[in-house]
């Protein structure tokens, strides 16, 4: 199969994942469609990586990886806190670094 | 030996940040008496006479960028150091008597300042210099941001902006002087003697010189960059500002001497009438505000102004007079200033004021304060009889050989000093005392601050030749430094 | 011993006795500080005159000796010694100078007994005379300059002994101020010299000096322009005179001692001294010349409208002193020095005694309140009289023969310097005249109501009011309480006074026209290099000058007798005749005026503008706009910090699909 199929599935997920990051206000949300913008680009690198016949780009998915799963915990975390103390789930009005 | 002065007080002031707070007054002042018993050891063990440095220490620190960790001592620093340490001693033993809040954090900061001052005038080496001269600022940042009063925060950030300014072009004139320096010899170094080996040429020399010069001239404060004076003297607590004003502006003035005039020749003959008119303008300005000024704290820190330019008329008359005076002036003028502000604090308490017009009478019940300010006053205003005097003598002959005019206006300074000195005194200690005030004498704990400042002031008024001749040797070579260079451009000026 | 050695123990005793009485104040009572004050000025008295005695045992070219005690401020190039010349000259000084003091201390060790500053008083006072000492003695430049600033802070500690009137501090601050510049000049003159001569020394230099310098040449004139601005402010030579006349807020003893029988000759002293400087520049010499003269003449017309007692004698100081800057200038120094010397003794006995007057009057100073004091204080009067006389110049009075020496010289030179012959005669007629306005109206005429209490036997003890502003005197601290002390009836200021009365009568001896020249003689060892110094004007036209001065003394006498005893209301009608005369010298020919409006104004106003002006504007103004632009940048970009997390993401990816625009453009 091409690689260009898996590139167009990969800009879908990823225009879905920013659509998402700009429209949603539930900080969740927004940190599920940011997942989905990263595993868009785990889904390039690995097409690239298959019709190259390097290893980079699985490498590199991996680092991806990686991060993706520690900004979930942070991200979850500070979701979670939130929540304990009672601050409303709204990005819009998580606005305190207001300049 | 330096290592020692370097450590000690820094190794207390961490230690007193570590134990508990009851036990920092105490080991702070011993240690700064430690520090200024392994001053006067130097000082002993000196050798007067030779030009060059002694004790010198010499490690590889960053060899990739050529620095190296090199201290040494000469003539021209020998009793900046020793004056340094019988002032820090002395503030840290005033607020030992009279403990601020959170003293553990005071006494750290106090420490950390002996140790970058020290580190300023035994550093040969010049990013090491630049260094540590930026270090001296720290402390004092938070000494006057948390410990001040009044408006201390502006007055804090104001200092910083100019003095951080300055010390940021310094930065970039210690290195871009090596790196070009690296160029010709193809090896990178930072130390001032390998510097001076290879002088620049001119172009580099002079922008160089005036990166220098902004740092210094910030510092001292010269007119007109002393736009942070004012604000950070009137918010600095006293103790602090005896060290703010007594021994920061001697860095710089001895910066001029231990960098610019060795490794800057021409451009130092190039700028020479610049900076003094600068200077010129700094003794004629801060005397004028010194008049004008009703704040105690503003009258002795415009009369710093107008100090500060005498040395560095001194420096910058290029003969060797001129800066041996400058050297002797420079440990008098820190040693009559820090007595002037502790005794200000003495007399703020007394009257709940710092304000001329509103003080009065002080001398009544007092005559051991009265003297003691009266022999600090005449030393101020350079009485002949004083070391000041000497110091002022030897800088104004220097300059009068080839600046006459600069020397005959200066005098004019000279005189307003007796004026504005005298009415300090006057209006705090004679005539009629303010109601509900009450004169008293000083506490014997301010005492033994004030009484051992006042002698080495009469000590040394007896016996300048002490400091003079020890300063002679190393200032020759800084000056002849500049006066070859002098020459070797009128010889080839000439067909 | 050797004369250094005696000279060196002059110096010492007098700051050894200034150390020991201040260490100890608050140990010494009562009468102690006082005892040890006059005890090391005794000291010192007897050390001068042993280190004459030494001196006359030597042949007269051997009478120059220097001696160094440490190397004082040395190092590249300069070599500045501590060290003392003892000559001739300096010996003179040194017997004048702690003789004279030492009766002083005598006598304020009983008038300022109950002063609350007693052991200050003296700790100071000695210190004063050392300071005049070291003056005397050094044996270069910078340490003459030392001595010289130190007479004048502790001038300036004195005058404001009374601290807590605010004329007294006041006058103090002048008299410093005016002093310093002084100093300046001195210290102006040093570097020249050092510059041309590369010493500091006195006697290198003056041997350099004739080879070294063609006679009236511009740095020579220089030099010796800017010692006279140093000579002038010392001794209150026009213009730098006006710190004089407020100098007497100071007690009565140190107008005696300070502003009249030494500190004020020290000018004198130094243009006798720099002999040899000012001979090979005689412009100079005849500036200052001129100086004294238009002092001595302005001094002595204001001297005959004010009211003030000390003040007035203060006008006669500086008169006197003219006298004496004419005479050193025009190179009559034995009569200098020697007039120099009669006025210690005579103006220290008039001081001496208008402060038993004073006492008397309970503080009041105005001679217009005075009257009749012969029968309650026969010894004061008997004393005032005799200085009166003296200063006078009446025949056969110490004051007849140096007075006359000075203008019979000036005579004898000729040409132009007969001016000075004949303006020194036309004020000594007005010098006699305001001495017995003084003389008169204290001593003769019907008791005031003070004389009479005291004829009664009891002090007059009225309020203390401050004699300038009347403002009440705050006599708790610092000031004499209702106590005060007349000659009558304190053995210290009778025995002081005395003595002085009986040198101001006989002190003619030492220098009698033909007979005896004693004091020509002795001071031959420092002068003998001088040209002038051997003009001798004959003996017949010395008698002539004499009897000249005699008879105008007789006069000036007379003329007060008439206006002020037998026809009483004459000044009065006089004065309403001249207002504008007299308002003119009342305002002491508008001196301070002038002064204030040429110089202290403008600094002040100077400092004003730096003050508004620079330090608003330039220094603050930089910085403040420096800051203010940053601010406004600041402001423009912070609207994008909206905190908004989705308009930031939206930035983010809008920036990202820029760039990725941008490289596809780019690469296609």
């Amino acid at each position: 199969m091409a690689v260009e199929w898996y590139l167009v599935l990969s800009a879908m997920l990823f225009a879905i994942g920013a659509t998402g990051v700009l429209l949603r206000r539930s900080p969740l949300v927004v940190l599920l469609c940011l997942e989905l913008m990263l595993n868009a680009g785990n889904l390039a690198l690995l097409a690239f990586a298959r019709s190259t016949g390097t290893q980079d780009g699985q490498v590199f998915a991996l680092v991806v990886m990686v991060v993706a799963a520690c900004e979930v915990v942070v991200g979850l975390g500070l979701i979670v806190a939130m929540f304990r103390r009672r601050v409303p789930l709204n990005v819009d009005e998580l606005r305190g670094l207001k300049g | 030996m330096l290592i020692a002065i370097l450590c000690v007080p820094l190794g207390v002031a961490i230690v007193a940040a570590l134990l508990p707070a009851r036990f920092s007054a105490p080991l702070s002042v011993l240690g700064s008496l430690v520090t200024l018993g392994l001053t006067i050891a130097l000082v002993v063990g000196f050798d007067t006479g030779v030009p060059g440095l002694q004790y010198v220490v010499d490690e590889s620190w960053i060899p990739g960028l050529g620095v190296r960790f090199q201290l040494g001592i000469d003539g021209i620093s020998l009793f900046l150091v020793v004056m340094t340490a019988l002032l820090w001693a002395a503030t840290f033993a005033w607020s030992a008597w009279r403990l601020p809040d959170r003293p553990k954090n005071y006494f750290l900061m106090l420490g950390i300042g002996e140790f970058a001052v020290m580190g300023a005038f035994l550093a040969q080496d010049l990013l090491l210099f630049v260094l540590f001269f930026d270090l001296m600022l720290v402390p004092f940042f938070f000494l006057v941001g948390s410990y001040g009063t009044g408006d201390r925060v502006r007055a804090t950030i104001k200092m910083m902006v100019y003095t951080l300014v300055g010390s940021l072009l310094m930065l970039v004139a210690a290195i871009a002087a090596a790196v070009l320096t690296a160029e010709n010899t193809g090896e990178l170094s930072f130390a001032m003697a390998d510097l001076r080996a290879n002088v620049l040429p001119e172009g580099s020399q002079e922008w160089i010189f005036l990166f220098f010069a902004a740092a210094f001239l910030v510092k001292m404060p010269s007119f007109p960059l002393h736009g942070w004076m004012p604000d950070a003297y009137r918010a600095a607590p006293l103790p602090v500002l005896a060290l703010l004003s007594g021994v920061l502006p001697k860095v710089a003035a001895y910066g001029f001497l231990r960098v610019a005039l060795p490794i800057f020749p021409d451009a130092t003959v190039e700028f020479q009438d610049l900076i003094l008119v600068l200077a010129l303008l700094s003794v004629i300005y801060g005397s004028a505000m010194a008049f004008t000024q009703t704040n105690v704290r503003l009258v002795a820190g415009y009369s710093s102004i107008a100090q500060l330019g005498f040395i560095t008329l001194g420096i910058f008359s290029l003969s060797a007079d001129g800066a041996n005076g400058s050297v002797l002036q420079m440990v008098n003028h820190g040693l009559v200033v820090a007595p002037i502000f502790l005794i200000i604090a003495i007399l703020a308490e007394r009257y709940g004021t710092e304000d001329l017009r509103e003080m009065g009478g002080a001398a009544m019940r007092a005559p051991v304060l009265a003297l003691a300010f009266l022999i600090v006053t005449l030393a101020t205003l350079a009485m002949p009889g004083s070391a000041n005097f000497i110091g002022e003598f030897y800088i104004l002959n220097g300059l009068f050989d080839d600046q006459t005019a600069f020397a005959v206006i200066a005098m004019a300074g000279v005189a307003m000093a007796a004026f504005y000195a005298l009415r300090m005194y006057q209006k705090t200690m004679h005539n009629r005392l303010p109601d509900g005030v009450e004169s008293r004498e000083m506490s014997l704990r301010d005492a033994s601050v004030l009484v051992p400042l006042v002698l080495v002031i009469v000590g040394i008024a007896l016996y300048p030749t002490l400091i003079l001749q020890r300063g002679e040797a190393s200032v020759q070579d800084k000056v002849g430094a500049v006066t070859t260079a002098q020459e070797e451009s009128e010889l080839a000026a000439r067909p | 011993m050797s004369a250094t050695g005696f000279a060196w123990l002059v110096l010492i005793f007098p700051l050894a006795g200034s150390i020991l009485i201040g260490l100890g104040y608050r140990r010494w009572s009562g009468r102690t500080a006082g005892l040890i004050g006059t005890g090391a000025i005794a000291l010192s008295f007897a050390s001068s005159i042993g280190a004459f005695v030494v001196m006359l045992g030597e042949p007269e070219d051997a009478r120059q000796l220097t001696s160094t005690a440490w190397d004082y401020a040395t190092s590249v190039g300069l070599d500045i010694q501590l060290g003392i010349l003892v000559d001739p000259l300096s010996v003179v000084m040194c017997l004048v100078v702690s003789g004279v003091s030492m009766l002083i201390h005598l006598y304020a060790s009983a008038y300022m007994v109950s002063d609350q500053g007693y052991t200050r008083f003296f700790a100071y006072l000695n210190f004063f005379v050392f300071s005049m000492l070291l003056l005397v003695l050094a044996g270069n430049f910078v340490l003459l300059v030392v001595g010289w600033a130190f007479v004048g802070f502790a001038s300036y500690a004195l005058i404001s002994f009374w601290y807590r009137r605010n004329t007294a501090t006041t006058a103090g601050m002048k008299a410093f101020v005016i002093n310093v510049i002084g100093d300046i000049g001195l210290v102006l003159a040093a570097f020249l010299i050092f510059r041309e001569f590369g010493a500091f020394d006195y006697l290198t230099v003056f041997e350099e000096a004739p080879s070294h310098f063609d006679p009236d040449s511009g740095t020579i004139v220089a030099i010796c322009l800017l010692l006279l601005v140093g000579a002038f402010a010392k001794s209150a030579q026009l213009p730098l005179h006006t710190w004089l006349p407020d100098a007497m807020e100071g007690p009565t003893p140190v107008s005696a001692l300070i502003h009249a029988a030494t500190m004020v000759t020290a000018g004198v002293y130094l243009i006798a001294r720099m002999h040899p400087l000012f001979e090979l520049a005689p412009t100079a010499a005849d500036i200052a010349a001129f100086g004294g003269l238009a002092t001595l003449i302005v001094a002595a017309t204001i001297a005959l409208v004010v009211t003030d007692l000390k003040r007035i004698i203060a006008y006669s100081t500086m008169s006197q002193i003219g006298y004496m800057i004419v005479a050193v200038s025009i190179g009559a120094y034995t009569a200098g020095i020697f007039h120099l010397m009669t006025h210690a003794f005579f103006k220290a006995l008039l001081f001496m005694a208008a402060g038993s007057i004073i006492a008397a009057m309970a503080g009041n100073q105005n001679i217009d309140r005075m009257a009749g004091f012969r029968k309650a204080m026969p010894f004061t009067s008997f004393t005032l009289i005799v200085g009166a006389l003296a200063l006078a110049g009446f025949p056969l009075m110490s004051g007849f023969f140096s007075k006359d020496e000075i203008m019979v010289f000036a005579a004898e030179r000729g040409g132009m310097y007969w001016i000075f012959a004949i303006g020194g005669y036309a004020a000594a007629f007005l010098t006699a005249f305001y001495a017995f306005r003084i003389g008169f109206r204290v001593v003769l005429g019907d008791p005031c109501p003070e004389a009479k209490e005291l004829e009664e036997g009891h002090l007059h003890h009225g309020e203390h009011a401050n004699p300038v502003t009347g403002e009440m005197e705050d006599t708790e601290v610092g000031f004499p309480g209702s106590e005060h002390h007349i000659a009558e009836r304190a053995p210290g200021m009778k025995i002081a006074m005395a003595v002085l009365a009986f040198l101001s009568i006989v002190a003619g001896v030492f220098q009698l026209p033909g007979i005896t020249d004693s004091i020509e003689e002795f001071l031959a060892g420092s002068f003998e290099d001088s040209a002038l110094f051997h003009i001798v004007p004959s003996d017949e036209s010395a008698y002539l000058g004499l009897l000249v001065g005699g008879f105008l003394s007789i006069a000036g006498i007379g003329l007060a007798y008439l206006a002020y005893v037998r026809r009483p209301g004459l000044t009065g009608r006089l004065r309403s005749r001249m207002e504008g005369v007299h308002g003119f010298l009342q305002h002491k020919w508008y001196f301070d005026e002038i002064i204030d409006f040429l110089v202290y104004r403008p600094v002040i106003r100077i400092g004003q503008f730096f003050n508004n002006v620079i330090e608003r504007v330039l220094v603050d103004g930089i910085v403040s706009a420096t800051v203010g632009a940053v601010r406004e940048v600041g402001l423009l970009v912070r609207g994008a910090q909206s905190g908004f997390v989705r308009a930031y993401a939206l930035l983010v990816l809008g920036g990202f699909a820029a760039l990725a625009l941008y490289f596809l453009v780019v690469s296609s």
